[in-house]
């Protein structure tokens, strides 16, 4: 009896194992793992390889050292830079969740007026690049800015707020993430049900009570999911520290590792090791990450009807709320369109004034449409992110699907699809370039290269978008189709493509949408023929073309916008009519 | 023709606290087109089999063939892929691709076929004739979205059939419609299943389904078959208590045998109470064996007090504790000795709670039953 049962729990799980290996399905797994492999492992291993080598004068590897670890933890700047980032990134997650949080139940769940101003400023600041957003910010904060400007005015000496301080730099972090934040959290405010709020309610909870005892605490996983995950991608953050931080003599982790790779000849040791302790910080902060959000989605209530929950009536208050929708218009998109509209219209940088208005010019936008470098920059940007966001869709696709149906090797695609993640973009951008400089064909300063990399970063996102995709495709749609006769490849291209093919636009225009704003990965990348957007209104910055940045940014932005349009359309639509029941 | 021969089919399921669920040891023959229904609770392991026939769920022991055609087995390590094994199948979801038309959620069995192509007009035909059988013809275009649960049924169904299968899978087909349709449905589907005379399986928890439906029963608890036979052996000769009561409503109470019975005999059984029924014993008894005593509600006739038993009837003495109204029938509550036993008598009976009541019963209805779940 007792060897018969040890036969039935080692024989047999063994066979079946053997099985799901066999045939097509196996072999498209094992494909798919070789192909993440090959994308996602080589940046670890050439990170790994360079932190602990010298490098010779010739650019190829020397002998073993630790030098470069003990050179990083014996400088005191290592701790300077990693308490700034630390309070840097805490401070911007507070501000942008208590920011976009608090919008995100107003807009949702009350009968607040002006919500179309909250969608609209969301839909905007999706298409718009980061640094045109702080060199916005930095304007209207800066010396020149009306806020500065209007306090001498007012007899004030110096300056009300030096906006090159790490204060300044929370600040601005947290208005860039508070549209995301409210995206993320007015979906799960959506979808929450409402009759638990209800039941509150006809129990005699008063609304502050209600949203205090039930609503916030269902919620609370999920918002500190969210916080986690904003507090990650603040720590890698880019664009602030380096536009902001830097002039202000405030160095950060990322900034840290930029600028070593900055140095003539660049030192790549230190950079890589530098870039090491970064992924070690990101990997313990990921892996906390997905425990807090698998105890979120064991907590998440999701409505299975497709009622919308009633919203709350805030009475008088409501007012407020709308006063707080339209603060955040204002400060998220309305002072900054004005500033850099000022400043692309304005012939120098000055401040705003009524008596400019009658100097106003052209000759920014002219500077632009006449300088066809730009043009080619359009066409780089929008190739190498369309080229990336297709990649990462097509290879994703196939790994969501083993993973979400847990075929074999499911669990082994599902890690290497999500491995990147582990990388900040300065990070990657560091590996990527070491794998060009010793790659055996000219790679670097290719678009090749910069879509290579923009590949892997994003390769995460389309699993996100793919695996989910998977998860609301009934599983008996895929079985009827086996049953019928199809086998897996046809099943793949048959059923699950096709249902799917929301869900990976989505995905496409997601990736597509962030890939045009990366500057960190592209900065280093980029060579003189490759460059993008991004990092080509960085060089004007740097450059002080503060005008040329404002036109072209305000006419790229207006592209993105229409991307970021219907990207925001179809995910409202595909979450509200799932297929497959 | 050939036979569907299962044979020691085991699939356990485990999860962090053991086993969860599953078949153990299920073997039968079905002959050709036989209507066979896999009847249970949820979780009884019946939607298991039926998923290891398909295909969709690798066994861990046992042997299924059609005819000479060897499904699975884990002996030899035979597994024939699901889309292979040629078989028609009906999802409890229907499983209609959103994606698709009409005509082409039909037509996919035939173009993906590996064994057989179809040029354009066979698929046409073969398309049309099925959507004809299930009443569909016209529909062909029709987007699979905008169908009613009913429809999509249907067109489920034409799917299973298109490419004529040799064994047509059924799992709770009839679950997710409301009442009214799936009275007729069910009219439909075995008329439809007669027409074609393909071997049927049906999965269903609904006992009135099985019984109107099946040329055969199997009766599944805790993933083993606890009795297998034709509607009317099981309704009526249920083999153990869980049968009796699964199926349809039964009294059950406990007793001893007075004297030893042999299969198919009627003997005296002692109640707790002192009376003595007799009973119909399905299989033999020795005397003093502790066995239940099964009466079915509406086999109970109701009379006043002190009437005497009619040759052939056991007689028992109550008080009636509840009344129901419910148009077609009244229902009661009896009180005997220590337990309430229920009837159900025509809507021109009528006691008044508290009235004492005689309760006849033909000893060919006091049915004698091994003790406990098997």
């Amino acid at each position: 009896m007792s060897e018969g049962l040890q036969r039935r729990a080692q024989g047999v799980p063994l066979g079946r194992r053997l099985l799901r290996w066999s045939g097509p399905t196996g072999w498209l797994s094992l494909s798919t793992i070789a192909i993440l492999a090959v994308l996602v492992l080589p940046p670890l291993a050439v990170l790994l390889q360079v932190s602990l080598t010298e490098t010779n004068a010739d650019g190829s590897a020397g002998a073993l050292t630790l030098r470069h670890y003990a050179q990083l933890f014996a400088d005191t700047h290592l701790y300077t830079s990693a308490a700034n980032s630390l309070i840097f990134a805490s401070c911007a997650t507070l501000v942008s969740l208590l920011f976009g949080g608090t919008l995100a139940w107003i807009v949702e769940r009350t009968n607040a007026p002006l919500k179309p101003l909250a969608y609209l400023t969301t839909i905007v600041s999706l298409g718009t690049p980061y640094i045109l957003y702080v060199t916005a910010w930095l304007f209207l904060l800066g010396r020149t800015g009306p806020f500065n400007d209007a306090w001498r005015n007012l007899g004030g000496t110096g300056l009300l707020f030096d906006v090159y301080s790490l204060w300044g730099m929370i600040v601005i972090e947290g208005f860039l993430w508070s549209p995301l934040v409210f995206l993320l959290l007015s979906a799960s405010f959506r979808a929450a049900n409402a009759e638990m709020e209800e039941a509150a309610r006809m129990s005699g909870a008063s609304i502050f009570d209600t949203v205090w005892r039930i609503s916030l605490r269902l919620a609370w996983p999920a918002i500190l999911a969210m916080a986690l995950f904003v507090f990650i991608r603040n720590l890698e953050a880019f664009d602030v520290p380096v536009l902001v931080g830097t002039p202000g003599r405030v160095t950060l982790l990322t900034t840290d590792i930029y600028l070593a790779t900055r140095e003539v000849p660049p030192l790549l040791g230190h950079a890589s090791a530098f870039s090491m302790v970064m992924v070690v910080i990101v990997g313990v902060l990921l892996m906390l990450y997905g425990r807090v959000s698998r105890s979120a989605e064991r907590y998440a209530s999701v409505t299975g009807k497709g009622f919308r929950p009633r919203p709350f009536d805030l009475g008088r208050a409501r007012w407020a709320a709308g006063g707080l929708i339209l603060l955040n218009f204002m400060l998220v998109l309305g002072l900054p369109l004005t500033a850099l509209l000022w400043v692309s219209f304005s012939p120098f940088l000055r401040p705003m004034r009524w008596a400019g208005l009658r100097t106003l010019t052209l000759k920014n936008y002219t500077a632009v449409f006449n300088v066809p470098e730009y043009l080619s920059l359009a066409g780089n940007t929008l190739l190498v992110t369309a080229a990336s966001a297709t990649a990462a869709i097509l290879i994703t696709t196939v790994a969501a699907w083993i993973a979400a149906r847990r075929r074999g090797g499911g669990m082994a695609v599902d890690q290497l699809a999500t491995l990147p993640l582990v990388f900040p973009g300065i990070v990657l951008g560091v590996a990527m370039m070491e794998i060009a400089l010793r790659a055996p064909f000219p790679l670097y300063g290719t678009l090749s290269l910069l879509a290579l990399g923009f590949t892997i970063r994003y390769m995460p996102y389309g699993m996100r978008y793919a695996y989910s995709g998977v998860l609301q495709i009934h599983r008996e749609l895929e079985e009827a189709a086996g049953v019928a006769g199809a086998g897996p490849l046809g099943v793949l291209r048959r059923i699950v493509v096709p249902l799917l093919s929301p869900a990976l636009l989505s995905g496409w225009l997601f990736i597509f949408l962030i890939g045009a704003k990366e500057l960190s990965m592209a900065v280093l990348l980029a060579g003189p023929g490759s460059q993008t957007m991004a990092v080509a209104m960085f060089d004007l910055w740097v450059n002080g073309q503060g005008g040329e940045l404002s036109a072209l940014g305000l006419l790229w932005a207006l592209l993105m916008t229409v991307f970021a349009s219907a990207f925001y359309f179809l995910a409202r639509r595909s979450s509200a009519a799932a297929y497959g029941r | 023709m050939e036979n569907l021969v299962v044979q020691n089919l085991s699939k356990l399921f485990r999860n962090a606290e053991g086993p969860a669920g599953g078949v153990r040891d299920t073997s039968f023959v079905l002959e050709p087109g036989t209507f066979f229904t896999l009847l249970g609770p949820s979780g009884c392991g019946k939607t298991t089999t039926l998923r290891s026939i398909a295909g969709l769920e690798a066994p861990d022991h046992g042997r299924i063939a059609l005819g000479e055609r060897v499904f699975f087995d884990a002996a030899s390590g035979v597994n024939v892929p699901l889309n292979r094994r040629n078989i028609g199948m009906v999802f409890q979801s229907y499983a209609i691709w959103p994606h698709m038309t009409v005509f082409e959620n039909v037509a996919f069995p035939l173009r993906v076929a590996k064994s057989e192509r179809y040029d354009r007009d066979a698929i046409k035909r073969m398309v049309d004739v099925a959507l004809d059988t299930v009443s569909l013809g016209g529909f062909q275009d029709r987007s699979a979205t905008r169908l009613s649960g009913g429809q999509q049924q249907r067109v489920a169904l034409a799917r299973a059939i298109v490419r004529q299968p040799r064994l047509l899978l059924l799992d709770e087909p009839l679950s997710n419609l409301d009442a009214a349709l799936r009275e007729d449905m069910r009219v439909e589907l075995k008329r439809l299943q007669q027409q074609i005379g393909v071997t049927t399986i049906y999965v269903t928890h609904d006992q009135s389904e099985a019984l109107d439906m099946s040329d055969r029963i199997a009766v599944i608890n805790g993933g083993r078959i606890v009795q297998m036979g034709v509607p009317r052996d099981i309704y009526f000769r249920p083999a153990n208590a869980f049968v009796a009561g699964f199926v349809g409503a039964t009294n059950l109470v406990r007793g001893t045998v007075a004297a030893a019975a042999s299969a198919g005999s009627v003997a005296a059984v002692d109640m707790p109470d002192g009376q003595v029924l007799h009973c119909l014993f399905p299989t033999a008894a020795a005397r003093s064996d502790r066995i239940a005593v099964s009466i079915r509600p509406e086999c109970l006739v109701l009379t006043p007090a002190e009437t005497p038993a009619a040759p052939g009837s056991n007689r028992l003495d109550g008080v009636v504790a509840t009344t129901g109204f419910l148009g077609n029938m009244n229902r009661y509550g009896i009180r005997v000795g220590d337990a309430v036993m229920h009837a159900n008598t025509g809507p021109e009976t009528q006691f008044a709670a508290g009235v004492a009541v005689g309760l006849h019963v033909t000893h060919a209805n006091t049915i004698a039953i091994p003790d406990g779940v098997p």
